[in-house]
């Protein structure tokens, strides 16, 4: 049965000044309000109060203080029997049950729904069939559950919280300990059924990547409190993610969704001519090896030129439709060059031949090693003079 | 590829074949209990024992023998079998713990620590009025003594481990108790309360029958009623909770229906080992699910059955000795316990 879509429905969850905790408050003044179908991820680092806002929600525990509505009824009035009706959870616990077939563990969520016997209806079984093929998981109905992989006992967990047919759903952490493949489609799986079955999701994620890539909505935790909620796109700004996570090496760009480790520049520093999006493997590549990173010389967007923002150190761009500033790069990229341990010259040329040259020899004169890939961009070779470099250090280290 | 499922279609294929294991295990069950009725020191055919059993009043042999001893016996054992199984199911389900069994709380430590009061003190000689069921009644104190203690505990406890441990730590220092009664008691006494701590159905009298029946039954059909909640304890307290059970009021229930069965059985029969352990693992497999709705009826069935086994087994092997059932119950009990979950690929 839809329900009419009016300006006086209450919004599906709602928070209001919320403070969470077990004696003492973990997170204070949390206000928010949701409506359906949205994929909202609850964003913060281990130990913010991810999962004690989580389990306040779902009514395991009690607020400390303020209050939370779901449909427009506070949650301290409703019954847990008839809340399990519109709420389901899905927690970290991993334990399996023995001898437990994935169809019977799903058909376990109709118990808000069955009799007092739980006796299944064929109504019943035709949900829990819905719900493990919008999960994918048809072909788990005979297995037992205990033979499943992590990915696969994922599936009937979600596919059990379906079986509630609730309208708003908690996860906490559901991709931890799933490999890539399975995290995908578990947060695929659960942005379809945002859009499809008007279900809103709430999860904790730690994954700040995947969160901005499905969430609609992002709500962030930091010291004790709400730092942030609104649309992912708005909310994870690159200073905003450092920010949340404390972490100054990492750099996040929230272009590409991506989250870089800096550099510590142990091993010097690395002037590379990149450009035409052919460089960021070789950016990641000697920011791994400790290079901090001097690069050139590309347009503003150029994924070259996100990457090696995103990973700090000097970058000479231009923007689309100006002529770049081709003198004060060269009299720029030649006092950088004193300082640079090495060079890297990327494997698709790029703008500014005549400048890239002229460093490149420039370079040579003053004995820097000048280190290239092999053809169609292979890292081979460029990874065995790296190591070649590194084995000569450390044989004047050990010398000295 | 796409998987087809049929989920109507497969729930009745497994609805059958649990339909047909209950035919199965009902039917071995009343086979046991005729065999149990006929076989002894004195072993009668089918026919007269059924003529015996349809006139109780007269005044034979063999309706003396049936009527006094061996249906008394048989009853004991099936409805001892059937409660030590279904608590021993629920604290598994409980505790999510596969070596879990209905002692686990210290329920027969404590009544066996009453029981070494009246057995080997001199403390059960002014009592003498209530003689024919001292034992009885000292078990039972100790038995729900324990239990109450453990769900007092267990009221203020949110974790099921530490619980467990409570259980075992009374169990200790029960242990301790009766160990110094036992290096106390005079030799003589000694024999007969280590036999009694190795459990037997034998010499139960009608009332006690009857208390059993109407106490247990009550308790047993309580289970199945709440199995629906019990089975959503198997996804833990958490997601119980989230599902609408109330964890506070249903956990107290499972503790004390657990401790009640198991309490009554050892007040009446002693310490029955490895039955409440068992048992509910026998049944799993069999059944082939951890549905509760099939498992409390279905670990009732299969506890009935396999002690009536074990009991004419500890009756008959060395016969006219008789072997404490307990020893029984592990030493068949145990290797077809490890061979089924070695061929189920050594899951629990």
């Amino acid at each position: 049965m839809p329900e009419p879509k009016s300006i006086s429905q209450p919004p599906l969850l709602e928070i209001k000044s919320l403070t969470v905790g077990y004696k003492s408050p973990i997170v204070t003044g949390i206000s928010m309000a949701c409506g359906r179908g949205l994929f909202v991820s609850l964003l913060g680092a281990n130990g913010s109060g991810k999962t004690t806002l989580l389990r306040t929600v779902s009514k395991h525990i009690k607020p400390l203080a303020g209050q939370v509505f779901i449909n427009g009824q506070s949650l301290s009035s409703v019954k847990t029997s008839d809340l399990a009706r519109v709420m389901s959870v899905v927690l970290t616990d991993r334990s399996s049950v023995p001898m437990l077939r994935g169809l019977e563990f799903v058909a376990l969520g109709r118990h808000p729904h069955s009799d007092f016997l739980g006796r299944l209806t064929d109504a019943d079984l035709s949900v829990v069939e819905k719900a493990l093929e919008s999960v994918k998981a048809a072909d788990l109905a005979e297995r037992f559950i205990d033979e499943l992989s992590d990915g696969e006992r994922q599936k009937i967990v979600l596919a059990r919280a379906l079986a509630q047919e609730p309208k708003l759903m908690l996860l906490d952490e559901p991709t931890a300990h799933l490999d890539l493949k399975h995290r995908l489609e578990v947060l695929g799986i659960l942005r379809g059924l945002c859009q499809k079955r008007e279900l809103t999701v709430l999860a904790a994620l730690h994954d700040v990547e995947a969160a901005a890539k499905v969430s609609d909505l992002v709500v962030t935790i930091k010291d004790g409190r709400l730092t942030g909620f609104g649309p992912s796109e708005q909310i994870l700004t690159p200073e905003a993610v450092k920010e949340l996570y404390d972490c100054p090496h990492a750099n996040y760009d929230s272009l590409l969704g991506s989250l870089e480790m800096a550099p510590d520049g142990r091993a010097g520093r690395a002037f590379v001519l990149g450009g035409r999006d052919t460089a960021a493997l070789i950016y990641r590549l000697l920011a791994k090896k400790g290079y901090s990173l001097i690069s050139g010389f590309f347009l503003e967007s150029d994924l070259d030129a996100h990457v090696a923002a995103a990973l700090g150190g000097t970058v000479f761009s231009f923007k689309d439709g100006e002529n770049p500033p081709e003198e004060k790069f060269l009299a720029e990229s030649l006092k950088e060059l004193q300082n640079a341990a090495i060079m890297v010259q990327g494997p698709a040329g790029g703008p500014l031949p005549d400048l890239r040259q002229r460093l490149v020899s420039e370079a040579k004169n003053r004995g820097i090693p000048v280190l290239t890939v092999g053809p169609d961009g292979d890292l081979g070779p460029l990874m065995a003079s790296l190591k070649k470099l590194d084995d000569g250090q450390g044989l004047i280290k050990s010398a000295a | 590829m796409e998987a087809v499922l049929n989920a109507k279609l497969f729930t009745r294929r497994l609805a059958g074949r649990r339909v047909a294991v209950f035919y199965a295990l009902g039917a071995l069950t009343l086979f046991l209990v005729i065999l149990n009725l006929c076989i002894g020191s004195l072993s009668y055919p089918v026919h007269q024992v059924a003529e015996g059993l349809f006139h109780p009043y007269e005044n034979s042999d063999l309706s003396f023998i049936i009527w006094k001893i061996r249906l008394p016996r048989t009853l004991a054992t099936v409805m001892g079998g059937a409660y030590l199984a279904a608590s021993g199911l629920l604290l598994q389900v409980y505790f999510r713990n596969p070596i879990v069994g209905p002692f686990i709380l210290g329920i027969s430590s404590g009544a066996t620590l009453m029981v070494s009061l009246v057995m080997l003190t001199s403390l059960g000689l002014q009592l003498t009025y209530i003689t024919p069921f001292l034992t009885t009644i000292a078990g039972c104190l100790g038995a729900y003594g324990v239990m109450i203690l453990v769900v007092a505990i267990a009221a203020k406890v949110r974790q099921g481990a530490t619980l467990l441990i409570v259980g075992l730590m009374m169990g200790y220092l029960c242990g301790a108790v009766t160990s110094i009664l036992t290096a106390l008691a005079e030799k003589e006494k000694i024999k007969g309360f280590i036999l009694w701590g190795m459990g037997s159905f034998s010499g139960f009298k009608w009332i006690e029958i009857g208390i059993m029946a109407f106490l247990g039954g009550g308790l047993v059909l309580a289970i199945f009623l709440l199995s629906k909640p019990l089975n959503a304890f198997l996804l833990g307290e958490d997601y119980a909770a989230s599902m609408g059970v109330n964890i506070r009021r249903f956990r107290l229930f499972i503790l004390m229906a657990a401790s009640a069965l198991a309490g009554l059985v050892t007040a009446m029969a002693g310490p029955v080992a490895f039955i409440g352990l068992a048992v509910p693992h026998m049944a799993r497999l069999s059944f082939g699910t951890s549905d509760n709705r099939v498992l409390v009826p279905g670990a009732c069935l299969m506890g009935a059955a396999v002690t009536s086994l074990c009991d004419l087994i500890a009756r008959m092997w060395l016969n006219p000795v008789e072997l404490p059932i307990s020893a029984i119950t592990a030493f068949f009990g145990a290797p077809i316990v490890i061979g089924l979950l070695l061929k189920r690929g050594a899951r629990m």
